[in-house]
């Protein structure tokens, strides 16, 4: 008996030892994060030791494809040339799995030094308190800034806050296979809306799993291009209403002209999923017309290097504006570097027409508009250059995402007939409502 | 008294000895498994800030409450008892089919044993993009042999925009993926059957079922319920097939697992209360139905 009581005492005691330690090793719980914010004398010391031969090293993590990260090595190495005392580290994530490796980074307080984030992202982390202020901390920041887009720069904006440079940009236009239009007699790619819903239909044969457009999906991103080329609206400028804008008439006649168009077997089912993608469907002549980004070329020059890619800005609208969505990604400084110079040289140097140019190379589109009309751009760039003076970005708010879903999930009623636009949309309307007021 | 004493200190000497085997693998364990559990249970009752804990605001039972209302959430713990209910009988019956066969005196029986195996080995990322692959509304190879061997179809089925045929593929891998590892531990439990009862029955006059019925079903109690308790526990914490073959919810968030719902919150919308709360409820409710179900199926007769 005593033996195993004596037992039962040495597991407890081994049980609660375990848990202090436990608790002293996760940093994250509020006790012990207070306690971290204040260095100790001997961190104190380390960081007023002049970086004399060690490097300092800044991390960088992004999802940049496979050239682009070819040549992200070749930036790194002219940046490390002119900045001898810093070292750049890259790691490169999935982009499917970029979100949570950094929100796992940043509650165990590893989070990297600096990230290239996509602009969907940036108020979300803002809000969460994770990015550091560039424009009150980085000196040139208003230089830099003036010289970038408005449409792109606009996404590092949160509350009265510019929180990001805008690194790279990029919009959809609309794709046509000549072949798939030859084989159907239309000579050229559709100009305005009409005309585009006409050619979708006229090159379909849904029996054959022919379709004239296809879409990658029901989320913003897909419709987005014709959403806003016929002046659709997520919600007001100040971003407090939805109603009147995301249920108001040029939105609702954008999700009806797709609707219609699903309904006559114009648009591949695969939106809805569980299909064959657009990128493969539109090269081998499936899906006569997608709409895609300038990612498309090398994606092509890849898998199906004898496809003609052909690239047209998205169709005109009724009142013959065209527009598309803006995408792309943002440099961001997280807070809690400790190297918080070299960080801001970093990603000003990204900023540089110097390293903008050379990722041109690579198929990613500059946010400087000194570059305009750059010799050492890509021809196809001109484009999406002009589609990019009319685009515009998705709502800057860190409930975007549950937006988005919102409108996802109405596009999603739609076209099952459940609801019609009209009422899926004022649906979406509340929903987004609701989010805004939270 | 002294040899009492003695065999005291003998055994306290003893277990000073275990106890320092123990210690490491205990402070480990401690450390990665105990230590997050209680950290997340206290998450699970804030609106966390997972950049500035410090600042996270207290709800109480807000998050369970909330996840209990929410629609997306009924449906998700409806598709995950659904899932649970057809594929742990379907792993069952069909993987004690197998270990039958299996332990017969058949030509090939290893090579037997490897091919049903293979499947459990294989990578659920794997499978699962098959699977998506033969279930493809337009180029799948299921859709290809109902309407152009078969002639069962017309047009092809879009299984996977549809929210309740999307867990055919996922249940059918569940299945599939299963039985081979059902069938070794079955197999295991056959073979500890003494052959004499069998000869037994048979001079008796009992026939095959009968003697199905009356020796191998009794006898392998306790592999069932081991295996009830265990698969059932596997398919309330399915995952991956359904993240990778419906994108968790699609279409419209009707196709949500509860842990799919639970990565959902966490990390796509960086609700950590919510997604902590979604756990604990899984959790809780994992914990009960294992109970139940070992307490149903406890007997203490000896054979």
């Amino acid at each position: 008996m005593r033996t195993k009581e004596n037992m039962f005492r040495l597991f407890g005691v081994m049980l609660v030892l375990s848990l202090v330690v436990a608790a002293c090793g996760s940093a994250a719980t509020p006790a012990a994060e207070s306690a971290d914010e204040e260095p100790s004398a001997e961190e104190q010391s380390a960081a007023e030791e002049p970086a004399a031969s060690e490097p300092v090293a800044i991390s960088y993590w992004h999802t940049m494809s496979d050239p682009e990260t070819a040549q992200l090595e070749n930036v790194i190495a002219t940046f490390e040339d002119a900045n001898p005392g810093i070292a750049i580290e890259p790691t490169r994530f999935a982009y499917d799995d970029f979100k949570p490796a950094l929100l796992t980074a940043i509650a165990g307080g590893e989070a990297p030094d600096t990230a290239r984030l996509d602009i969907a992202w940036v108020s979300e982390f803002a809000n969460q308190g994770a990015l550091m202020q560039l424009d009150t901390t980085m000196a040139d920041y208003a230089a830099i800034a003036a010289g970038t887009f408005p449409g792109p720069l606009s996404t590092n904006f949160w509350d009265g806050h510019y929180y990001g440079l805008p690194q790279n940009t990029n919009t959809q236009v609309l794709l046509w296979n000549e072949e798939a239009f030859a084989a159907g007699d239309v000579d050229a790619p559709p100009t305005t809306m009409e005309e585009f819903a006409d050619v979708a239909c006229a090159l379909s044969d849904a029996d054959n799993e022919q379709y004239g457009y296809a879409l990658g999906g029901t989320y913003f991103w897909a419709p987005a291009p014709i959403f806003y080329a016929m002046g659709g609206q997520v919600v007001d400028a100040d971003i407090t209403t939805a109603t009147g804008y995301v249920n108001g008439p040029e939105s609702v006649a954008a999700f009806t002209l797709l609707d219609d168009l699903y309904a006559q077997g114009c648009i591949s089912p695969n939106l809805l999923g569980g299909g064959v993608g657009t990128a493969d469907g539109h090269a081998t002549g499936m899906y006569a017309m997608i709409i895609d980004g300038p990612w498309m070329v090398d994606i092509y020059a890849g898998n199906y290097p004898d496809f003609n890619v052909n690239f047209v800005t998205i169709p005109t609208g009724s009142d013959g504006t065209t527009s598309s969505v803006v995408g792309g990604e943002d440099v961001v400084v997280f807070v809690g570097t400790e190297e918080v110079e070299a960080a801001l040289t970093w990603a000003a140097y990204l900023l540089s027409e110097e390293a903008q140019l050379m990722m041109a190379e690579v198929g990613v589109i500059p946010t400087l508009s000194s570059l305009i009309g750059n010799a050492n751009l890509p021809d196809y760039f001109d484009v999406f250059l002009r589609q990019l003076e009319t685009a515009q970005a998705r709502v800057p708010h860190p409930s975007w995402g549950d937006m988005d879903g919102a409108i996802n999930n109405a596009f999603q009623r739609m076209l099952r007939d459940e609801q019609t636009p009209q009422e899926a949309l004022d649906q979406a309307a509340d929903e987004i409502n609701a989010l805004l007021n939270q | 008294m002294l040899s009492m004493r003695l065999r005291r200190i003998r055994n306290s000497h003893q277990l000073a000895t275990a106890a320092l085997f123990i210690l490491p693998g205990l402070l480990l364990f401690v450390t990665f498994v105990i230590g997050p559990l209680i950290y997340s249970f206290q998450i699970s009752f804030y609106d966390w800030n997972i950049v500035h804990p410090e600042t996270s605001e207290w709800e109480g039972l807000q998050n369970y409450l909330g996840a209990i209302q929410d629609p997306v959430f009924r449906r998700a713990v409806v598709n995950t008892l659904v899932y649970t209910l057809v594929t742990v009988p379907g792993q069952m019956v069909l993987g004690l089919i197998v270990a039958i066969l299996l332990n017969q005196q058949i030509k090939g029986r290893a090579l037997f044993r490897v091919v049903y195996y293979l499947p459990v080995i294989t990578s659920w990322v794997i499978v699962s993009l098959l699977f998506e692959y033969l279930f493809s509304g337009q180029a799948g190879l299921v859709n290809y042999i109902l309407r152009d061997v078969l002639h069962l179809i017309d047009k092809n089925i879009r299984w996977l925009a549809d929210p309740i045929l999307a867990f055919v593929p996922i249940h059918l891998l569940g299945i599939w993926k299963g039985i081979g590892w059902t069938a070794i531990i079955f197999l295991a439990g056959l073979q500890v059957i003494p052959e004499h009862l069998y000869e037994a029955a048979e001079v008796d006059g009992a026939d095959p079922l009968q003697r199905f019925v009356h020796i191998t079903v009794p006898l392998l109690r306790p592999t069932i319920v081991f295996l009830l308790v265990v698969l059932t526990i596997g398919g309330l914490n399915a995952y991956i097939s359904n993240l990778l073959i419906t994108n968790g919810g699609d279409p419209m968030d009707l196709t949500h697992f509860v842990l799919t719902l639970m990565y959902e919150a966490t990390f796509t919308r960086l609700d950590f209360g919510m997604g902590s709360a979604i756990s604990y409820l899984l959790t809780f409710f994992v914990f009960a139905i294992s109970i139940f179900q070992i307490r149903l199926l406890r007997q203490t007769t000896e054979y």
